[in-house]
């Protein structure tokens, strides 16, 4: 117990010493795992949402859907209703395709003929307001939300004007935009939003010389088999659509198609960033942590004793952070699970075994950062950690050779950088995580847009479509990543300029005692983060395309923005590394040399 | 040996550290003139203010009060980059702890200070050479500091110094981290120097080497106590009298 509380209490001393850096440990890890730990909770999310709907409104187990075309469809349907295994149903009801305009935008919309007292199949669930009575007109939640419409607004459906008298969800339609179920005259739909009016307003509506069709919900006694239904009752000489809860379900799904990949990698990404900026914090320690080490050798602690405590502190953080990162995905799923709102519901949270891999990945976080600085303070004999300063850096003649033809500044960078080589690969790697995100971003944004729900020869004056909430919900999602993922950049550069410039301390002074000015000294510092950011920029450029070609499906890539972002990139790097560096070199050389003489 | 007129010179200098009661006078109202070509000791206690004068002399340090000139200019007021620029090219630092860089060579060392005032890198490592045949390590050149003796490092350290051919060279315990024999090497260089006219500024707790130098200034608690012409024959019969080994 007695050794437990040792370590804590060192480990709590350490992250009250070095504040700064523990928050930035917890930042790093908590966007990630929060990021990974988003992306895998969306699986099965749309499917959950469904369920919770479908037992609240009873939705059927199969909708058909007939397009009225000359032919009566009516007795077809009405026939499958007494067919065997039929357990239940709601209607023939009529469709009507149709337009709706409200508050200055147009949609597209399938009417609903419903009865104003619902049945025993598909009763839609009143969120607001009451269901239809003579005309007054019902809105699908997801779309209501889309539309901004609330329940006492007028509504304007193909030239008839209703108010809005409640606001509903229903299982028996997929989520807006993709409510409709069938296009006009049995073709494919561009999506719509979904309005209930009675079977008389429906019929009235329906003189207009609109595109019509009738629908018919099914209870089925065995909902498992509503595939064999199907295939049992296809008839050929009349065009029906079948719509199985299944289908509905997945379709739903598709909503969160892109959203689950786009958080799953930038989450890996996120994580990329993290382990690179709390490798580079770490090493920045390792003499530190060495002569800690030494010390709590000199006083008898075992190896075994100095790992717990070398790594408790990284373990410790990693473990809070994802505990945030947890915490930061349950309260966000809700509102990215189900961008509609023609769901209701909860979703579950992360469930275990998300549990499980964010914690795997925080572990992995901690472990690969510190690691290699832990078993470095291990090896070191007892003395030469006492008195270590910092790793020595190895000699290179080549390097040093080249930079000797260089102007001051890049002669300093350059050997700056070549000091320490694995801080450099974890600077660019850094650029290159961040780069790829921002790439995404910018092909995300030039790729072709097709807006749901909307009239193909646009809605005129005045009247705006519906955007695209899929669109919408990957372009925040990939938003937010690149946000994190360039402050995690920006903090890793901060960091690796920070500790270069406190380990090149001593050889930065000599060089000021040598002639070099502190401009010198600090565009040197500036050099040597630019230099690795530099083909990190561009490796984080190719990279970026062969993500978006094999996993993107990306049809545009906007080469001259990437590379104006690469380039923006290594900019902004040089500008604020300078900010530290200046710091750094404006530090009086006379303490720097006592400093290292001490 | 040349001895001309003042080529460092100091008025009224001070320099304070802390404020209240616990401010401390580490160098106190402090004149000096360095004739060129002198070879002046400082010699004192631990924390008598001998190195803080060294690093106040060399523009390491900003003086609290009072005036630093160098060459005629005065350089106390000068900005940091013009301060880096006249120790470019007309101070030369040798420090006790050598503060060499690690990770470069001998030679690399050496030819720092010549890239860094713009010299080719040709011409710079061309005085590297040279400077590293004064000081006797030509054999040592591409050697990197840890694989040198604290003498060897000092040496390389003296030739650092002399890259620019700067018009003084300020000496912070040159040989305080040395065994006989590696001081006895350093001052046969510093002599050499001497007589080649190159002013010098050591600081240095260690009476023989003091001795070794034109003129002895005794500090304490940051002031002057004495200063004393001496008769400067570094190591040669003056080696053997001080006790250093030959």
């Amino acid at each position: 117990m007695g050794r437990v509380v040792l370590i804590f209490r060192l480990v709590l001393a350490d992250v009250r010493r070095h504040r700064a850096q523990a928050a930035m440990l917890l930042l790093a890890v908590t966007a990630a795992t929060a990021t990974v730990a988003l992306g895998m909770s969306l699986g099965g999310a749309s499917d959950a949402l469904y369920e919770q709907t479908r037992a609240a409104t009873a939705g059927p187990d199969v909708v058909v859907y007939a397009p009225e075309m000359g032919t009566p469809v009516a007795p077809v349907l009405n026939e499958l209703t007494r067919a065997p295994g039929v357990v239940g149903h709601n209607g023939p009801f009529r469709l009507v395709f149709a337009t709706l305009t409200s508050r200055g935008f147009a949609s597209l919309v399938v009417v609903h003929g419903a009865a104003e007292k619902p049945g025993a199949v598909d009763r839609p669930l009143v969120t607001s307001g009451h269901w239809v009575r003579p005309g007054g007109a019902v809105l699908e939640r997801g779309f209501a939300t889309a539309l901004g419409a609330r329940v006492g607004d007028r509504v304007t459906i193909s030239g008839r004007t209703y108010p809005v008298v409640g606001i509903a969800v229903t299982a028996a339609n997929s989520i807006f935009p993709w409510s409709s179920g069938i296009g006009p005259y049995g073709g494919p739909s561009d999506g719509g939003g979904l309005v209930w009016l009675t079977h008389s307003d429906v019929k009235a509506l329906a003189s207009r010389d609109l595109p019509l069709a009738m629908a018919v919900d099914l209870k089925l006694s065995d909902p498992a088999a509503a595939r064999a239904f199907l295939d049992a009752h296809r008839d050929p000489s009349i065009r029906v659509n079948f719509a199985t809860a299944q289908f509905i379900a997945e379709q739903d799904s598709v909503m969160l198609r892109d959203s689950q990949p786009i958080l799953i990698i930038g989450g890996w990404l996120l994580s990329f960033l993290a382990v690179t900026g709390v490798a580079a914090l770490a090493a920045g320690r390792t003499a530190e942590q060495t002569r800690r080490a030494g010390l709590l050798k000199a006083v008898g602690a075992t190896p075994g004793l100095i790992a717990a405590v070398l790594l408790t502190e990284y373990l410790v953080l990693a473990l809070l952070a994802d505990a945030l990162g947890l915490t930061v995905a349950r309260l966000v799923e809700p509102a990215v699970a189900s961008p509609t709102a023609s769901r209701i519901g909860n979703v579950v949270g992360p469930s275990g075994g998300v549990i499980v891999a964010a914690t795997a990945l925080a572990v992995a976080v901690a472990v690969l950062s510190s690691l290699r600085p832990t078993l470095l303070a291990l090896r070191t004999a007892t003395v030469d950690a006492l008195t270590v300063t910092a790793h020595r850096p190895r000699h290179r003649p080549l390097l040093t050779a080249l930079s000797a033809l260089l102007p001051t500044p890049l002669l300093l960078g350059l050997r700056l950088t070549a000091r320490r080589p694995g801080r450099a690969v974890l600077h660019g790697c850094s650029t290159a995580g961040a780069l790829i995100t921002i790439d995404a971003l910018l092909t995300f944004h030039v790729q072709p847009r097709w807006g749901y729900a909307q009239h193909r020869g646009g809605w005129g004056a005045g009247l705006s479509g519906l955007s695209n909430l899929r669109d919408d919900q990957n372009g925040k999602l990939l938003l937010s990543i690149t946000v994190m993922a360039i402050v995690l950049a920006l903090v890793n550069a901060i960091t690796i300029t920070w500790s270069t410039a406190m380990e090149a301390r001593a050889n930065m002074a000599v060089a000021r005692t040598l002639g070099a000015t502190p401009g010198q000294i600090t565009a040197g510092l500036s050099v040597a983060q630019v230099l690795p950011a530099l083909p990190g920029a561009v490796a984080g450029v190719f990279l970026g395309i062969g993500l978006y070609l094999t996993v993107g499906r990306a049809t545009t890539l906007p080469i001259l923005s990437m590379a104006g972002a690469a380039i923006s990139v290594v900019l902004v790097t040089a500008a604020l590394t300078a900010v530290p560096a200046r710091v750094a070199a404006r530090r009086p050389v006379a303490q720097a040399l006592s400093a290292e003489a001490a | 040996m040349k001895v001309s007129s003042a080529v460092l010179r100091a008025r009224g200098l001070v320099k304070q550290h802390g404020h209240g009661q616990g401010r401390v006078r580490a160098v106190d109202e402090v004149d000096l003139e360095v004739p060129e070509g002198q070879t002046l000791a400082v010699m004192g206690p631990s924390g008598c203010g001998k190195s803080t004068l060294l690093h106040l002399l060399g523009g390491l340090e900003r003086p609290s009060a009072g005036e630093v000139w160098l060459a005629g200019r005065r350089v106390d007021t000068l900005s940091e980059r013009a301060l880096a620029r006249l120790r470019r090219r007309s101070v030369g630092f040798v420090f006790q702890a050598f503060h060499l860089m690690e990770e470069l060579s001998a030679a690399e060392n050496v030819e720092l200070p010549a890239l860094l005032a713009g010299f080719s890198r040709r011409e710079a490592r061309r005085r590297a050479g040279f400077l590293l045949e004064q000081v006797g390590l030509t054999g040592r050149a591409r050697h990197l500091p840890s694989q040198l003796s604290g003498g060897q490092r000092q040496r390389v350290a003296i030739a650092r110094a002399l890259a620019n051919e700067p018009l003084v060279i300020l000496a912070d315990e040159p040989t305080g981290n040395l065994d006989s024999t590696a001081t006895l090497d350093v001052l046969r260089i510093f002599e050499e120097l001497r007589a080649a006219g190159q002013t010098l500024v050591m600081v240095t707790h260690d009476e023989r080497v003091a001795a070794t130098a034109d003129r002895l200034i005794s500090m304490r608690d940051g002031m002057f106590v004495d200063d004393t012409r001496l008769a400067g024959d570094a190591t040669g019969w003056l080696g053997g009298l001080i006790g250093l080994e030959g």
